[in-house]
């Protein structure tokens, strides 16, 4: 597996881990209701899949953290972090359609890391309403 | 490095490679050795939980996101004792006659491949599930199709003892699915082929492959210890799957050219979509993928399939974020779910290279039409939501997150062309074909229509890559049809090859 990190630490630093948080909240609102144990799953989840990717795949992740952090100054002259939550949802929405299909990739790979460190929990999947048995053919007739 | 030799090399343990295996497998008896080198683990049946985050990593390259190189579609494939058996849903149909004419290749008669895919057919238990086994999701898409006049039919699919975990794409928990992993390769591992999991092959020679044996911290360890090995055969059946054996090829030192290497890569991509009921309905529990509707295959090159994915799948696959996606994730019980595939073209610049390093990486472009097909997909998917008595729905080309029932009548305004840009929608493929297809013309294809690499004759191909264009139908039976041949066609050239 050449070029191929097997990093067991979450590849990101503690103010990384802080500010993807604060995305997650936006995209997953329940993610900002965590606890200290699900927040952990989170960042567990999401580091090893992180750690899984090529070092480049890692490094393009954090210069897309860096450039969403960055990114509000120009329009709200406030880094992402500090925006109220109406302008972070502003500010995601545009990166969704954005007219470059590299800023719109680069969000999709950030909206689905997010995703499967909040979905991919299965202690989360009870307030889904999912609720998956071996055996669902017992349950299928009430 | 450790030094093995045996008569037959297979590399990979899915459909492919299970067949071959099984098909050669009485060769042992007559003293032959024969041996499948599978990258994957062979899981402990206590080690399919049905977590999705769990299953993905150890069942899939990539955790299931292997990414195209532009990153505008995601490709699903496992490694695993049984490669993609383990993982597909088991749904069993047979490839079409007028798909096999589009793909002309002479020597590949219909009634041949019918007649091996019903041997598989039996061979895996193939059979409608019963009525009682239904559940909502299938069952509200059967009426609907039906009150909407478009033609729809029930998937034979391959389980024995089926629970309806509705897990399939996770490893069934309860080995209920007929993949290679239960059927071919017991009963070629009983007959004395040895499948070596947890082995990597990198590249093969002359008549020789070079692989690696690492054990990933699941699954049983593989037969042999880690290290690196140079195992030489008579013959080496390549079925590793239509991204790993073109680049697998591709890595390798090959006596001949083949330019059509890596080219003609198919994948019928997909999109999920959801239609939200206004009261829960079964939908996970019960087999996920009854019903399938091939009403547009021919007017508009897709075809929509009943399905039922997992939260993080789900919520990876609904555009957008926010408070409307939660709040629709919130409500699983209630969603109805629909795959659409489109049936793409087979193009040389759609291909398989590898980087540098030696990582596969897939270049896929969108035509328009295929484009179009998922597009008007959307609309007939959301038709049959309405039908099926959906109160909203739920399109990535939708102009908004949800669209009502009252807007039913306006689907054409609604979902469009403009909205559905690459990068931004979740498109997948599990359906992989194609790189190292079948045909006469060395230039075009890869094999002649025994699966045997032109001009190299101790190589062959025993997988989905052997497909010329893709099959327009869930390609399993296909596959292991395919492979058939091909065992039947190492058989009659193993004499004329000298020992290892």
């Amino acid at each position: 597996m050449a070029g191929r990190s097997n990093a067991l630490v979450p590849p990101l630093s503690q103010r990384k881990w802080a500010f993807l948080m604060c995305v997650a909240g936006c995209m997953v609102p329940p993610a900002a209701d965590l606890d200290a144990e699900g927040r952990s799953r989170f960042i567990a989840i999401v580091g090893k899949a992180l750690g899984d990717r090529p070092r480049s795949i890692q490094r393009q992740f954090v210069l897309f953290l860096g450039l969403l952090r960055w990114l509000t100054l120009v329009r709200f002259g406030a880094p992402f972090d500090r925006l109220s939550r109406a302008n972070q949802d502003a500010m995601l929405r545009w990166l969704l359609d954005a007219p470059l299909a590299k800023l719109r990739g680069g969000f999709w790979g950030l909206r689905a890391l997010v995703f499967m460190g909040y979905y991919g929990q299965p202690e989360v999947w009870p307030s889904l309403r999912y609720r998956p048995s071996f055996n669902g053919n017992r349950l299928l007739h009430g | 490095m450790v030094e093995r030799s045996y008569d037959v090399v297979i590399v990979g343990s899915g459909a492919g490679g299970g067949t071959v295996a099984k098909e050669l497998a009485h060769l042992c008896r007559e003293g032959m050795r024969i041996a499948v080198l599978e990258w994957g683990p062979k899981l402990k049946d206590e080690e399919f939980t049905g977590r999705e985050a769990e299953m993905a990593e150890r069942l899939y390259f990539d955790k299931g996101g292997f990414l195209t190189r532009d990153r505008a579609m995601t490709l699903a494939f496992a490694r695993a004792y049984g490669g993609s058996t383990v993982v597909y849903t088991g749904t069993s149909l047979l490839l079409p006659e007028e798909v096999l004419s589009r793909w002309g290749v002479p020597e590949l008669e219909h009634a041949d491949l019918r007649r091996r895919s019903e041997k598989y057919l039996t061979e895996n238990n193939v059979h409608l599930l019963e009525k009682e086994k239904i559940n909502d999701n299938n069952r509200h898409f059967l009426e609907a199709c039906r009150t909407l006049g478009y033609r729809v039919a029930q998937f034979p699919v391959n389980v024995k003892g089926c629970q309806g975990s509705g897990l399939c794409n996770l490893g069934c928990p309860n080995a209920a699915k007929q993949g290679t992993n239960r059927v071919q390769l017991p009963v070629a591992e009983a007959a004395g082929v040895e499948v070596i999991t947890n082995c990597r092959v990198e590249r093969i020679g002359d008549r020789e492959c070079l692989a690696t044996v690492v054990n990933p911290p699941f699954g049983e360890r593989s037969r042999w210890r880690e290290g690196r090995y140079r195992i030489r055969a008579r013959a080496i059946v390549v079925a590793a799957g239509a991204v790993n054996s073109p680049a697998l090829l591709l890595r390798s030192r090959l006596p001949v050219r083949l330019p059509a290497l890596g080219r003609y890569f198919t994948t019928h991509p997909a999109l999920i979509l959801v239609g939200e009921h206004d009261r829960p309905i079964t939908n996970f529990y019960g087999h996920p993928k009854s019903y399938y509707c091939d009403h547009f295959v021919e007017s508009a090159n897709f075809l929509l399939e009943t399905c039922m994915y997992f939260p993080f799948t789900t919520a990876k696959n609904l555009i957008g974020f926010g408070a409307e996606h939660a709040d629709l994730m919130s409500r699983m019980n209630r969603m109805q779910m629909i795959l659409v595939l489109a049936v793409d073209p087979a193009l040389p610049e759609n291909r398989v290279t590898v980087d540098s390093a030696g990582e596969p990486v897939v270049h896929y472009r969108f035509t328009d039409e295929v484009m179009d097909a998922l597009v008007e997909s959307q609309r007939v998917a959301a038709r049959i939501f309405f039908a099926a008595g959906c109160r909203r729905v739920h399109a990535p080309a939708g102009t908004r997150f949800f669209l009502d029932a009252d807007e039913a009548n306006r689907l054409e305004e609604l979902i469009t062309r403009e909205a559905f840009k690459l990068g931004k929608v979740s498109i997948s493929s599990a359906h992989l074909m194609g790189g190292c297809r079948m045909g006469t013309d060395p230039a075009t294809s890869v094999t002649d229509a025994w699966g045997q690499v032109h001009g190299v004759p101790w190589l062959f191909v025993a997988d989905a890559s052997l497909f010329p264009m893709c099959s327009e139908i869930n390609p399993y039976v296909t596959i292991m049809a395919l492979a058939d041949r091909v065992a039947e066609g190492v058989r009659a050239r193993l004499p004329e090859l000298p020992a290892a």
